[in-house]
């Protein structure tokens, strides 16, 4: 039988509102504009989200055209006369190209996929464009609030599938479940691992992990949700049928280069002190526990 | 052609329609809802909902043989006063995403809104 994730986290309604001040501040003011993000841009009109982008998650194009739902010339259509995706995604909805309701489920797909990771821990403060003119466009849109409650759920959902989140965003490489098992080795014989027949959505991904594919890189080429994809690669690192290859450690930065006279008389520099990000430190101590 | 809120105030049309919702499965977000949520909260509806609908999906025991997509049509709950029908929908692209109605005992007719649902699932995504 196919194993059962955790049930699915219900929003704490008294959560919300925790991810970016900045964000509740341009949706009270009911700004228009962009807002530039470490991870993702969100679009906002009077401070509602429009549209949202990230280098994480697949856009409403690639979504489109990966399945043949949109040829690719008739998308490139649109957005060569459009300005900006949600202006070329409008225009495909006005010449009725694509019926209304897979346009608009499709956009708020991509949308919410895409401010999930637009409102992840940044280590950057986010930047703000103001837009001078405010504009109701056709497709749907989304209360700030409505997105970062259910970003917030779609975190702890993930937690609950597996606590580590670090096949979120390393290539991921197949692990064999029998041999998951790492402590000291066992007098008796290795038990038998549960062979647990994978659901198909689950092993499209599995198939696509080959050492050197990330989740983002699998989400593109099968035309899926990144955050469809994460749901399943959690679900397939928790029965040991994956691993992330290696953590990343970030370079740190090169000192800036000093004087010699100055290197003689000073102390080493400190390392650089970024503001520690909670909800990071957070995840990082509950992925701990867990191991 | 309809869109989302369009496809689910139709459904609120049917006899007996107490809401409707049309939900994400993988996440478990409700992209649109209307009317009533039954247990009183749209959101924890569609997380419970959305849970019911995966099981049928992944599970070989309940989908099609040989079947590619969706695996499952239907998933139908029935209890002392009202029914749920929850209406998978087939999309061109790759997607997770069914129609929820919530029907009254008394006055659905389960039959009529299971063709129905059927179709504007159809219409919906095909216009």
């Amino acid at each position: 039988m196919v194993r059962t994730p955790p049930p699915l986290p219900v929003r704490d309604k008294a959560a919300a509102r925790a991810l970016s001040p900045m964000l509740n501040r341009l949706a009270e003011e009911r700004a228009t504009g962009v807002l530039v993000r470490e991870h993702g841009t969100l679009h906002l009109a009077q401070g509602r989200v429009v549209h949202a982008e990230s280098p994480l998650a697949p856009g409403l194009d690639v979504l489109l055209t990966a399945h043949g739902t949109l040829a690719t010339a008739a998308w490139q259509r649109a957005a060569a006369a459009a300005e900006g995706p949600l202006r070329a995604a409008e225009l495909l909805l006005e010449s009725g190209l694509l019926p209304a309701g897979a346009l608009e489920l499709c956009h708020l797909d991509a949308l919410y996929d895409a401010g999930y990771f637009a409102l992840a821990p940044s280590s950057t403060p986010g930047r703000f464009h103001y837009d001078g003119a405010p504009r109701t466009g056709t497709l749907p849109s989304v209360p700030v609030v409505a997105l970062e409650r259910e970003t917030l759920r779609r975190r702890l959902q993930l937690h609950r599938l597996w606590p580590d989140p670090a096949a979120d965003t390393a290539p991921l490489i197949r692990a064999d479940p029998l041999l998951r098992d790492t402590g000291p080795a066992p007098a008796a014989p290795a038990r038998p691992a549960r062979r647990t027949p994978l659901a198909p959505r689950q092993r499209a991904v599995l198939d696509r992990v080959d050492g050197t594919r990330t989740a983002a890189d699998i989400a593109r080429e099968l035309g899926r949700q990144a955050f469809h994809t994460l749901v399943d690669v959690r679900r397939l690192a928790a029965a040991g049928h994956l691993r992330p290859l290696a953590p990343v450690v970030p370079v740190p930065p090169a000192p800036p280069p000093t004087a010699p006279e100055q290197a003689r008389n000073l102390p080493p520099p400190l390392p650089p002190v970024t503001d520690p990000d909670i909800a990071l430190l957070k995840r990082l101590r509950d992925a701990l526990e867990a191991l | 052609m309809p869109g989302i809120d369009e496809c689910l105030l139709e459904a609120m049309r049917l006899p007996g329609a107490r809401g409707a919702a049309l939900v994400d499965w993988t996440s478990g977000l409700a992209l649109g809802t209307v009317g009533e949520a039954p247990g009183g909260d749209h959101e924890t509806a569609a997380a419970e909902a959305a849970e019911l609908a995966r099981l049928a999906a992944e599970h070989g025991t309940f989908t099609a043989q040989g079947a590619d997509r969706p695996p499952v049509e239907d998933v139908i709950v029935s209890n002392a006063d009202s029914y749920h029908l929850l209406r998978f929908i087939d999309t061109s692209f790759d997607s997770s995403v069914f129609l929820h109605l919530w029907l009254g005992r008394e006055e659905g007719n389960l039959a009529l809104a299971r063709i129905r649902l059927g179709e504007m699932a159809a219409r919906l995504v095909l216009g």
